[in-house]
């Protein structure tokens, strides 16, 4: 189990990371979500120990993760880590040489997800001559060379098509199953919300959201109700405890504050004839984040 | 750890030399080398005859003079020629085919407007002065053909006032011959050869240590390019996630070195290749390069330097490769500082400095002899590799100076490693330029 806890990280004296907590057991994706500067960067080079941390501990199993654990680690960084001069096949070699892998283990492995990514083609070319999205398909493949016992994905989806997206999904799936530990950032809540059962919203350092999906969707009051039939934006409006009223193709998206207010909207509702849709649906985990985000700013 | 450094150390050598660029320069150094050692073979090979003489055509109106300068031009074609070997005692033909012409100067002057290269010398006396000469040429001639010709002449006329100064013929023998010099030192370990061979080295070392000054540029390229290299790309991340940072750095070091070592071996190579095919052409029989190195050895070991060679070169070898792994080390830790390839070309511009000084006081040595201020910054690091080899070969100073300056270095590459990988650790995951001496300072006090 990999276990963050009370971590506190100064630049300086710029506070990085406020007293950040979590744990990932094996089998677990955990999801590491916040704007840009947030400190998601920072803590994942803390995990990898390339910046020590300044309060706080992080264990791998109990252990401090140092060199003798490393090579159990898989890391995919935000920006292109590849030698670019090196082909495909060297800077498998290279990478895995690092991991403590053979030579011909490597190879064999190389192949396996090469043949699975669909680009064996371009295993004696050179990184350079790749597109973005291929170049971040090998630099996936690099850190998971190794099959990780605990794998760090820094916005891995970053220039890839929705096909690479699913492929990538894919296969973060199957090594979760298989036992790996895996966290990872991203900025696209879409795919953290199909991944993850565990998350941490982070701003400015300071944890801002944390714990298990469903109960942070649970937790969150406000939900939505779409509403298909013949009554109007308006006559929902007046609806106490209706925050807004979005305009769709061919409903309407209903905007409460809590659940109570679920049930005037449907006594209202039920009121016409002709309705065809009425559905309470939880927020998305991008409401949440933005709703939870502007409020950090806020204040 | 020693698995992993062995492979990061393997895979930095074989990035550098296993290039297209790499043969391609090694073709081009190996080309200019053996090309340089036979240059005058390749001259010769594209034609042209270079063992033609100047004539020189004497109209002698005097009727006395010309036997007297035909002497003079042989004696003064002979110091010209020691002046120009270093003094070695080697002398070559006379570069001058001196012919009496017996027919007028109408004649004379015909000829040469056919022949080019020939000259015409008409003596002739008047009663203002012993000698007067005209010289004709069609075209102009060569300062040092002019100057020879006035010191002949020159001579000539001194002689011919002699002789008509009824000096009997003993005495004139006497004046003309050249004066000598009994050499005597108070130090007896000092000798006349051993003073030659401070003018020879004066000229040789400079020559030997320019490779090691070469060697220098390529080692502290090829780990600034390197550690850039990985840094731009951000592999370094992935790296130094796998490898400790002194791990990283002691294997760009040791890969830097061994890199500098295969390519002087194939600097020596090409030297001796290049000597080699100048045998089998039968270079020497031309003079020229070989001879001339061949006979510097010879002068310089019958100098009893040859004994002193037994410990010059060893502990010569030893302070170059303790002074390559100075230069390294300071490369790797100014590379990690960098953010780009381009800051590192600025960076690098200092040592660049620090090594051309040694290479210029190296070669002022032999003109200030003995100077505090040479000796002073042959046990400086990073110069003394160059300087003090120099400066023992000399006899400037001892074995105990190059022993401290053997000290110096491993001191210096101690305080390199110890304070020096405390930036490099900060540096290799700094991206940003921004308060970066603050950054650096702060590593080295933690």
């Amino acid at each position: 189990m990999l276990e963050v806890k009370h971590v506190t990280k100064y630049y300086g004296d710029f506070l990085a990371v406020d007293d950040l907590s979590f744990s990932v057991a094996p089998g677990e994706i955990f999801g590491l979500l916040g704007v840009n500067g947030a400190g998601k960067t920072t803590t994942f080079r803390m995990i990898m120990g390339l910046l020590d941390v300044t309060k706080g501990s992080i264990t791998l199993d109990g252990k401090p993760i140092d060199y003798s654990v490393t090579d159990q680690i898989g890391f995919l960084t935000e920006e292109r880590s590849l030698l670019t001069k090196l082909t495909v096949k060297e800077q498998a070699i290279f990478y895995g040489r690092l991991k403590g892998m053979t030579e011909s283990q490597i190879l064999k492995r190389l192949d396996e997800l090469l043949e699975k990514f669909g680009i064996q083609e371009y295993k004696e070319k050179k990184i350079k001559e790749l597109s973005k999205g291929n170049q971040q398909k090998i630099q996936f493949i690099t850190a998971i060379l190794n099959k990780p016992k605990l794998l760090i994905l820094d916005e891995p989806f970053s220039g890839l098509d929705p096909f690479n997206v699913e492929l990538f999904k894919q296969e973060i799936t199957e090594m979760s199953k298989e036992g790996s530990m895996i966290i990872f950032s991203s900025h696209r809540m879409e795919h953290v919300e199909l991944f993850c059962k565990k998350l941490v919203i982070i701003m400015h350092g300071k944890t801002v959201l944390g714990g298990n999906l469903n109960d942070i969707k649970e937790q969150f009051r406000k939900k939505n109700i779409f509403v298909k039939g013949d009554i109007t934006k308006e006559e929902l409006l007046k609806i106490k405890g209706v925050l807004e009223v979005v305009e769709h193709a061919s409903e309407y998206e209903v905007k409460i504050d809590s659940i109570e207010v679920a049930e005037d909207v449907f006594k209202e509702v039920c009121k016409h004839k002709h309705i065809m849709k009425f559905a309470v649906e939880e927020p998305s985990l991008n409401e949440i984040f933005i709703s939870k985000v502007g409020e950090s700013y806020d204040k | 750890m020693t698995s992993k450094l062995s492979f990061l150390t393997g895979i930095s050598l074989k990035r550098k030399i296993k290039t297209k660029w790499f043969v391609l320069a090694n073709l081009l150094i190996a080309a200019v080398i053996i090309a340089g050692l036979n240059i005058d073979t390749i001259i010769k090979a594209f034609g042209g005859d270079f063992n033609k003489k100047t004539e020189l055509y004497v109209i002698d109106n005097t009727n006395v003079a010309y036997d007297l300068f035909k002497s003079s031009m042989e004696s003064a074609n002979k110091n010209s020629q020691l002046a120009d070997k270093q003094e070695t005692t080697e002398t070559t033909e006379s570069k001058f085919q001196i012919k009496k012409y017996k027919k007028s100067e109408k004649e004379a002057r015909k000829e040469l407007e056919k022949k080019e290269d020939a000259i015409l010398l008409i003596f002739h006396q008047t009663d203002s002065s012993i000698l007067e000469a005209n010289l004709i040429t069609k075209d102009y001639i060569s300062t040092s053909n002019y100057q020879l010709l006035n010191t002949a002449l020159n001579n000539t006329k001194s002689i011919l006032a002699l002789e008509q100064s009824n000096i009997s013929s003993e005495e004139l023998a006497k004046l003309s011959e050249p004066i000598k010099i009994k050499r005597e030192f108070l130090d007896k370990d000092k000798s006349e050869k051993g003073e030659n061979n401070e003018h020879i080295m004066g000229f040789i070392f400079p020559v030997i240590i320019l490779p090691f000054f070469m060697l220098t540029l390529f080692l502290v390229q090829m780990i600034g390019a390197e550690v850039n290299d990985e840094k731009t790309t951000r592999g370094m991340e992935i790296i130094i996630s796998n490898v400790s940072p002194k791990t990283h750095f002691f294997s760009k070091v040791l890969a830097g070195n061994l890199f500098v070592l295969i390519q002087g071996a194939l600097l020596f190579l090409y030297s001796g290749l290049g000597l080699f095919l100048r045998i089998l052409l039968g270079g020497d029989k031309l003079g020229g390069v070989t001879s001339e190195i061949g006979s510097m050895v010879g002068d310089v070991l019958k100098g009893g330097i040859g004994d002193k060679l037994i410990y010059i070169i060893p502990l010569t070898l030893i302070l170059m490769l303790l002074t390559f792994i100075a230069y390294s080390l300071l490369a790797g830790i100014l590379a990690s500082m960098t953010t780009n390839i381009e800051d590192f070309q600025q960076l690098q511009t200092p040592i660049i400095i620090i090594s051309l000084v040694g290479y210029y006081l190296a070669m002022m040595s032999t003109s200030f002899s003995g100077s505090l201020f040479i000796r002073i910054f042959a046990y400086v690091p990073l110069i003394s590799a160059i300087l003090a080899p120099s400066l023992l070969m000399l006899g400037q100073i001892g074995i105990i100076d190059i022993l401290i300056a053997i000290i110096l270095v491993i001191i210096t590459n101690i305080v390199l490693v110890k304070y020096g990988l405390k930036i490099y650790k900060v540096g290799i995951l700094n991206y940003s330029s921004k308060g970066l001496w603050k950054k650096m300072f702060k590593a080295l006090r933690d």
